[in-house]
């Protein structure tokens, strides 16, 4: 009893500000997507039925997969290379995984254009090397998406996955060590199984993150990296079609539900429970 | 968890910079809104952000408040969507919308707008005259643009034929990322003539574009990469507006005035907008040709106004088209309003394949 109210004091003010700045609104949406003169599921089906969406939706998933699994091969060696550190220089090495965090998109959109550029470091590299014949399209493409996109998910993936190895208990990888476990056998055995919930984290919220991501397809993407929440600006601003937008916008909440609920659930079934 | 351990050495100074933040971030409404709760002549405008602003501010917004004595607020973006939002739930903000064409008929066309004064100007002294809600404020141009040092003259296109003539001119080339503009450019390319683009033939145009999709580097999104991609050398030619030529690249990268395409710009009052007599006064100030001339000095767009044509500097008007040139073409603002919706959409599956 005592202990409900004690949770009820650390958790109420939290609780309000989800109730009344997310549910609501939320509901708001939802409302939005089913109200068209009359309750209709009218937006469903005619979304549905475009080509338009169904080939963004794909799109989305695509991009927002590759995404996370790119940035989860990045950031987590540098995870790694972090908890190894002292508390002190991995206090300044975090800096230096949140000063592109901090950079505008905007900003990194351009300084990517003169890195991936037709007349770019990487192009100019490979003429000097291979001579001007030799030269690859990795802007307004698939690649300068996917390459804008990791640079900024990278801190979501390094903060999460650095977090489960810190609490590692440094007497499990003694006893490994004692056991005469070599370094490779200690990292699939031991760091990899016990970093699983920040990975597993990690990849949902970059996933998550990316489904909803639209500056940076519309910045680095060609025509065809068209995403859902350029569809649901299209929708809300230009043609002023809110249900549709809200309907888009359900769907893409939906997707992000499965995806979290999906982690959670083979978290919570995980062997590696006893971490914890 | 032993996260926390991470912030151990500056925690406390972490917690009393957060909780100043957020005591300035609660605070900062409450000094807008106080500021707003004071003097009776106040006045909301809604306009573009930049450099934009410091032009709308300098040639109207300052010059306007000293002579009537009223407050205005210029805030950034106008977003049809907030507009919207603001008429379903009574509670209007905004007095004054700087709307572009299509984002002007749309809102005229969902009744957002107050009708205006048509005697606010004289309309023998505007290039195209008042519609009910809407003032025409300038032109904004688009045409072909390039870098003189890659391209001299003979060696780029001068008009939209040539702009699609990929045999004749052979390098990447760049479109907005939406069917208003470019169905008009493929149009022309195609040989239709510019006073009869209209009604446009979507087909005719859908058809000259695919021929150029392939040599398309850049569908641009934001106005600023239509010229930073030619900087970057990623587009060989590329469709740009006059007045961001002059401005973004000092006047030193090409613009074909051969054949160009217009766009309006309106001055829109919102129905039930707060200042509703202010806002009149605004927007017909605005289309004072002196104000007209100071404005579009900085913006270097042609204004409605034929007579602030005369007070603009010899400089500034060589950026500007000769509207007489039956070559250049009108957006018809009307006709996309209806179908903005549909052609949107088409064009943007058109783009997926």
């Amino acid at each position: 009893m005592k202990a409900g109210r004690e949770a009820f004091a650390y958790l109420g003010p939290a609780l309000v500000l989800v109730l009344g700045v997310v549910l609501v609104p939320l509901l708001f949406v939802v409302y939005t997507s089913l109200y068209n003169q009359g309750v209709t599921l009218d937006a469903y089906r005619v979304l549905l039925k475009s080509t338009l969406f169904q080939k963004s939706l794909v799109t989305t998933l695509e991009i927002s997969l590759v995404a996370a699994f790119a940035s989860l091969l990045l950031g987590y060696p540098v995870a790694l290379h972090l908890a190894r550190q002292s508390a002190r220089q991995r206090a300044f090495l975090m800096i230096l995984v949140l000063v592109p965090f901090w950079t505008s998109i905007l900003v990194k959109s351009y300084a990517f254009t003169l890195i991936l550029g037709k007349e770019g470091f990487i192009n100019q590299a490979l003429h000097f090397l291979f001579g001007s014949e030799v030269s690859l399209q990795l802007l307004f493409n698939r690649v300068g998406v996917i390459v804008g996109m990791t640079n900024y998910l990278v801190p979501f993936v390094v903060f999460p996955v650095l977090a489960s190895l810190l609490a590692i208990d440094k007497s499990v990888y003694r006893a490994a060590e004692i056991m005469g476990a070599r370094p490779p056998r200690i990292f699939w055995r031991i760091t990899l199984p016990l970093s699983i919930p920040g990975v597993a984290s990690a990849v949902i919220s970059t996933f998550v993150m990316s489904a909803g991501f639209f500056v940076i397809p519309a910045l680095l993407g060609g025509r065809k990296d068209v995403m859902m929440a350029n569809l649901v600006d299209f929708y809300t601003r230009e043609t002023l079609d809110w249900n549709l937008a809200s309907a888009i916008g359900v769907i893409l909440l939906a997707l992000a539900t499965v995806a979290a609920s999906a982690s959670f659930a083979s978290r919570t079934g995980s062997r590696f429970e006893f971490a914890k | 968890m032993s996260q926390s351990t991470l912030f151990k050495p500056s925690r406390r100074r972490f917690i009393s910079s957060a909780a100043g933040l957020s005591a300035l971030a609660v605070a900062a409404p409450l000094v807008v809104t106080s500021r707003k709760a004071f003097g009776a002549g106040k006045l909301v405008l809604v306009s573009w952000g930049g450099s934009y602003r410091t032009a709308v501010e300098n040639a109207l917004v300052k010059p306007f408040s000293q002579e009537m004595g009223v407050d205005v607020t210029v805030i950034d973006t106008p977003d049809l969507a907030k507009v919207k939002a603001q008429q379903m739930t009574g509670n209007i903000e905004w007095d004054v919308f700087d709307a572009p064409g299509a984002l002007g008929t749309a809102g005229s066309k969902a009744g957002f707008w107050e009708p205006l004064d048509p005697q606010m100007a004289a309309n023998s002294d505007l290039i195209v005259p008042m519609k009910k809600d809407l003032a025409p404020l300038y032109f904004f141009t688009g045409g072909i643009g390039w870098d003189p040092a890659r391209y001299p003259e003979g060696k780029h296109p001068r008009n939209f034929t040539e702009y699609f003539d990929l045999k004749k001119f052979p390098g990447k080339r760049t479109f907005r990322n939406r069917p208003s503009e470019t169905l008009e450019a493929a149009l022309l390319a195609d040989g239709v003539p510019p006073n009869k683009l209209y009604p446009l033939d979507v087909d005719r145009a859908f058809k000259a574009l695919d021929k150029v999709k392939p040599s398309v580097v850049k569908w641009v999104e934001q106005t600023p990469q239509s010229i930073a991609l030619l900087q970057s050398k990623e587009a060989d030619f590329s469709y740009v507006y006059a007045s961001r030529v002059k401005t973004q690249t000092d006047g030193k990268y090409g613009f074909s005035f051969d054949q160009t395409l217009n766009g309006l710009e309106y001055f829109a009052v919102l129905k039930n907008a707060p200042n509703k007599a202010n806002a009149m006064a605004f927007v017909a100030y605005s289309l004072r040709p002196d104000r007209q001339a100071a404005f579009m000095e900085i913006l270097g767009n042609l204004p409605a106004s034929r007579k602030a044509m005369p007070m603009l500097k010899e400089e500034t008007r060589k950026w500007m088209p000769n509207m007489s040139s039956p070559n250049n073409a009108i957006l018809d603002d009307d006709w996309w309003a209806n179908e903005f919706d549909t052609v949107s959409r088409r064009f943007k599956e058109w783009s997926l394949t």
